[in-house]
């Protein structure tokens, strides 16, 4: 009797921690930096511009971690955390191009006008943000199976050109005003990660073909 | 596994050092003395204002005051302004010059 309460409560426990553990739960929280940023600016404590690094910075965050998964899981191998991040992959990558899109919804409210958005267009830490906008949308519109299922092989091809984003959205960084340190401070982890990822699947190879070598007869 | 501590041993402490506050910005800077003596924003706005600028948000960086806004001729820039003088010490959009003092 008692042993059957016990159980009891260590299911629900379990579901609770499931429950917490899930896809929703975790887009609640990728989205609650952007409902406390949009919150003071509906109570009118910032003004439009002001919130353009913290939206800016959340998108490049969110992108960084969803493309670190990849030579996190070269060089650390299968765990359980690593197949926690893979499973949130999409879900971080879809949050950056949500906070992408809040960015420029900032960015229009902040300019007021046409003129002025094109008479800086081609400044180079502008046109770069609204390329890797723009090479963010077809990497956001084909995250879903359906997608994945339809594009096939095509589909991992596509999703490459994250890097070209990710590029893109660091130059826009550099460029942009007073962002040097904090572009910095977010992309050498990733960029560490890719050296390291090369790194590991070089040597790997290496070791392959000594090992072939080694088994060919003489 | 001894490369990935060292990676991630690396990464914290880059991030670590570029991390630090930046407190001015380096694109000018202003010697003005002690703030006593200067001239406050809401003068420096107010005479902005009066000139057809529209004033979004100003300042203090490198000792100088920052203004964003927009200029008379419509341009939407950032400029820099004299504390003491409120003279104007350069204006720009996005990185490029528009105006700078001689």
């Amino acid at each position: 009797m008692l042993d059957h309460r016990l159980c009891n409560i260590h299911d629900h426990g379990m579901l609770i921690l499931r429950l917490l553990n899930s896809l929703p739960v975790f887009w609640i929280l990728l989205s609650i930096p952007a409902i406390l940023l949009v919150g003071e600016y509906w109570a009118g404590e910032t003004i439009a511009m002001d919130m353009l690094p913290p939206t800016g910075e959340f998108s490049a965050r969110f992108m960084i971690i969803a493309l670190m998964v990849t030579p996190l899981s070269v060089i650390f191998g299968n765990r359980l955390w690593i197949g926690w991040l893979v499973k949130r992959r999409r879900s971080f990558g879809l949050a950056a191009f949500g906070y992408a899109l809040l960015h420029l919804v900032f960015y229009l409210i902040d300019m007021e006008a046409l003129e002025p958005i094109l008479a800086e267009f081609w400044a180079p830490g502008i046109w770069t943000g609204w390329a890797a906008l723009l090479v963010f949308v077809p990497l956001a519109v084909t995250s879903n199976n359906l997608s994945m299922r339809f594009l096939k092989r095509g589909w991992k091809r596509l999703q490459r050109l994250s890097y070209v984003a990710a590029l893109l959205t660091l130059a826009h960084w550099l460029l942009i005003h007073d962002g040097f340190e904090g572009a910095l401070a977010h992309f050498v982890p990733l960029l560490l990660l890719e050296l390291l990822r090369v790194i590991i699947i070089y040597a790997r190879r290496n070791n392959m073909t000594k090992q072939q070598d080694s088994l060919q007869p003489e | 596994m001894k490369y990935s501590a060292i990676a991630v041993a690396a990464a914290v402490l880059v991030s670590a050092a570029l991390s630090a506050p930046a407190f001015a910005t380096g694109k000018m800077s202003c010697e003005a003395g002690p703030q006593s003596g200067w001239k406050t924003r809401a003068e420096l706005e107010a005479s902005l204002v009066k000139q057809g600028w529209a004033v979004k948000k100003s300042k203090v960086d490198g000792g100088c005051y920052e203004v964003y806004g927009t200029t008379p001729e419509g341009d939407r820039v950032e400029a820099y302004f004299h504390p003491v003088s409120l003279e104007k010490l350069l204006v720009s959009r996005r990185g490029e010059i528009l105006f700078r003092k001689k």
